[in-house]
């Protein structure tokens, strides 16, 4: 055991590092706090190591990887099909969402294009899986500044949007519905119907958190002003999303560059907000949620008739070549590059995931603030360890 | 007691001592990736309302918790915490495997860096299948895990030397 | 391996012919890099897109003047060109500022080498009709804009006022992996690297932090390589494209 006392505050520290529980010590050199790898705010398993003066933050490392899997690699060894079922559980909040960039850049090989039902269809359940996706993250926002009533409120309305997407796909989380020149099976009878009322109640839902939230001084006193992203900034990390839009850039991939999904078809509007804040983030989102509700209303009147699949080989090999498509994920940009070399297994994948990049900004942006609005900023950043760690 | 540590207690009273074992449970949640949500959805959602099995969400830490539900995949790197973890729980205490990782690997079952069943590092009494399982299947893990805890022998389980894994 | 019952094989082989007639019934010609025109787009498309895209080449063309080794335009899909290792940074600026891109995609790599380990997800009844692959004669095969060594780096970054996005390849050479960190001109670049060096082993020069991303301190190797084994899968074949078990009264 060391004998000084610096000496024995330095065993300490290694200690706690190694540990990886919640600590803090206490070093010549200032504070270092340690959240994670488990703990409420980081949403699963990020880690992050802050070294303090006072209250101030001085530096911030996430330490990640608790959760990486090795997507890339394990998707080399499998075949067109059954990648889909491996890259649901990229973003497991909105699970088909995932599936369909990986799905429109191999169709893009195999110049395919997927009728249009099935593309109406697709981007139906595009978009709820956003709603499920974003629901939950209305009501989380607020846990983490300490309010925890919303949280019940986003999983009891979260699952009359699952219960439809279930009906579809038979898979409340991961659905593995997309195929590549189209979708597996077609909408049961009644669905319509019913995702038209399931889309009031999420209205109302919405409504409900802007009274609870929204308006809260509270929560304006944690988030106005906390953790401003300037456009430029953003833009050089490679924020993209709701973070971006919250920084005042006006780009929706959906409506900039829109790739196999019917999103011309319909009448609806790209939010943005000026401010760059904690509190523009969360405003972005709550909207988007609404917006979400227009589209799938509008689709949901003009599904066209017709086959839902497009003529594809029963065994799928994909001819050589290379594309990257981009789809405007729950939680941004979500781009998948296929390098194919004739096989019957993609040659590489390269997943873009947007959580990667947005909390890449995360050094840059606790640099400076207190302790506390590390969770505040965090949670509007709105991250899903899958979707970072891959 | 002391009754339970000599190896001497009566049937009746260990009846008695495991039936409100098995009805006041807390329960340490390790989230580790999808799972997690659909554990989030069994005990936050009003839907599911795991407290109606007398098992109590969300304790302060692992130090005061009954049984663990590792839900999600451990990866190599993980592994040494959720070890660490389970040590700081005070015996006796239970583990609840939940989805297809957390029991063999799953869909990373040839991955490089996913631990292939978190059973290689700590012991589990329940494993729950599915990826990821219904929260009904996680509540019905946790019924079965109570019908073990009623039928255990105390005496018999605090005999000897503590439980040591390997 | 277990016996396999002859309608499976009957049924595979079907299918695969069925498959087989199909894509001799369409030809495909998009896949070679220097045809551009693509037959099923409309002319609108074709003259639209080829507008956004020429016009960003000539900038890049003008500006690196001589240093792009190749480049390629899929209509509708973007520019992909190519530079030498030495120009990486040069031609990440020239993109950024004459070009407009500020938004920083993903960087990466990509290694080019034919799997040493074969095909391991197949079985041997999916392999049937095909001569058994002899790897180490197998040559590399590049993708658009082509390229000369093992490992290549890749770049995306996207003009939002101009819509296109470019994708910035370049060779890194085979003894020496190494190259020039992007961070200067894209702070966003610092984890993207990281990631990379981890996966692939490469070094990026005045990088400052060159730590391990996701996996632990220890781990030996890197994952992505060509020649990195999956052992799991090196144990344990997988099951196959054909996977159909016999069901309880299926006896033939």
């Amino acid at each position: 055991m060391a004998t000084t006392e610096s000496e024995q505050m330095a065993y300490i520290a290694a200690q706690a590092a190694d540990a990886r529980v919640n600590v803090e010590v206490e070093t010549n050199e200032g504070m270092t706090l340690n959240l994670g790898p488990q703990h409420p705010a980081t949403h699963g398993t990020l880690r992050i190591v802050a070294k303090l003066d006072g209250e101030k933050v001085v530096a911030a490392e996430p330490i990640m990887g608790y959760m990486h899997r090795g997507y890339e690699k394990l998707t080399e060894v499998r075949t067109y099909p059954q990648v889909t079922t491996l890259i649901n559980r990229i973003d497991w909040l909105g699970s088909f969402a995932n599936e369909v960039p990986f799905i429109l850049a191999a169709e893009q090989l195999m110049e395919v294009e997927a009728p249009p039902r099935a593309q109406w269809i697709r981007t139906v359940l595009f978009e709820l899986s956003r709603i499920a996706n974003i629901s939950l993250f209305l009501g989380d926002m607020a846990v983490q500044v300490g309010a925890t009533t919303p949280v019940f409120y986003a999983f009891r309305d979260r699952e009359f949007v699952l219960n439809q997407i279930e009906r579809v796909t038979g898979g409340r989380f991961h659905p593995n519905f997309d195929r590549i020149g189209g979708i597996k099976d077609d909408l049961p009878k009644g669905w319509i119907e019913e995702t038209g009322s399931v889309i009031g109640k999420m209205r109302d839902f919405c409504d409900e958190m802007e009274e609870l939230v929204l308006g809260n001084e509270i929560f304006q006193a944690r988030t106005r002003g906390i953790g401003v992203i300037p456009p430029n900034v953003a833009l050089a990390y490679g924020l993209s999303g709701a973070n971006l839009r919250g920084s005042g850039v006006d780009w929706d991939i959906r409506r900039d560059a829109n790739v196999g999904l019917v999103y011309d078809e319909v009448d609806w509007k790209v939010w943005t907000h000026p401010d760059g804040d904690s509190f523009s983030r969360f405003w972005v989102r709550l909207q988007e949620t609404r917006e979400a509700c227009n589209i799938i209303e509008q689709l949901l009147d003009g599904i066209p008739a017709g086959p839902i699949m497009a003529k594809v080989p029963l065994i799928i090999k994909v001819p050589a070549g290379e594309a990257y498509v981009a789809t405007e994920n729950p939680l941004g940009e979500m781009g998948f590059y296929v390098v194919s070399q004739g096989d019957l297994t993609p040659f590489r994948v390269k997943i873009r995931s947007a959580s990667f990049s947005n909390i890449s900004i995360a050094p840059w942006l606790l640099k400076g603030v207190f302790v506390p609005d590390i969770i505040s900023i965090l949670a509007s950043l709105y991250f899903i360890l899958g979707d970072i760690d891959r | 007691m002391g009754l339970v540590e000599s190896g001497k207690i009566p049937k009746p009273l260990t009846k008695l001592l495991n039936m409100s074992r098995r009805y006041s449970m807390w329960v340490y949640q390790w989230g580790l990736a999808c799972c997690a949500i659909e554990m989030g959805a069994a005990f936050a959602s009003p839907r599911y309302d795991v407290m109606r099995l007398g098992v109590i969400p969300l304790p302060a830490s692992p130090r005061q918790a009954d049984f663990l539900v590792v839900s999600g995949t451990v990866t190599d790197k993980m592994a040494p915490v959720v070890r660490r973890l389970w040590e700081q729980m005070p015996d006796p205490k239970y583990v609840i495997s939940m989805g297809s990782c957390a029991n063999c690997g799953g869909p990373y079952w040839d991955s490089y860096s996913v631990t292939k069943g978190v059973d290689q590092i700590i012991p589990v009494d329940v494993y729950v299948p599915g990826c990821p399982p219904r929260p009904e299947a996680l509540l019905e893990g946790i019924v079965l895990l109570q019908e073990r805890i009623m039928n255990e022998d105390m005496a018999e389980r605090w005999k000897g030397d503590p439980i040591v894994v390997e | 391996m277990a016996e396999i019952p002859d309608h499976l094989l009957k049924r595979a082989q079907a299918a695969r012919e069925k498959a087989e007639a199909q894509q001799q019934a369409e030809p495909e010609d998009s896949a070679s890099p220097e045809k551009n025109d693509e037959a099923e787009a409309t002319e609108e498309e074709i003259v639209v897109t080829d507008e956004h895209a020429e016009a960003a080449l000539t900038v890049l063309e003008r500006e690196l003047d001589g240093k792009l080794l190749n480049s390629h335009i899929a209509p509708m899909r973007g520019l992909w060109i190519r530079v030498a290792i030495e120009d990486w940074r040069f031609a990440a600026k020239v993109a950024k500022e004459d070009l407009d891109c500020k938004f920083f995609d993903w960087l990466s790599a990509i290694d080019w080498m034919p799997s040493p380990y074969g095909r391991e997800h197949e079985t041997e009844q999916d392999k049937l009709n095909e001569e058994p692959e002899d790897n180490d004669q197998k040559e590399m095969e590049w993708g658009y804009t082509g390229g000369e060594t093992r490992f290549q780096l890749i770049c995306r970054v996207y003009s939002i006022s101009r819509k296109i996005g470019v994708m910035i390849k370049a060779d890194l050479p085979d003894n020496d992996p190494r190259a020039l960190s992007l961070i200067p001109i894209y702070p966003g670049a610092n984890w993207h690297e990281r990631e990379a060096r981890e996966m692939f082993g490469l070094t990026f020069d005045e990088h400052p932090d060159l730590r391990n991303i996701y996996l632990p301190g220890d781990f030996e190797g890197h994952p992505l390589r060509k020649d990195y084994p999956l052992l799991s899968r090196r144990m344990k074949p997988w099951p196959g494209i054909v996977d159909m078990e016999l069901l309880p009264g299926d006896d033939q």
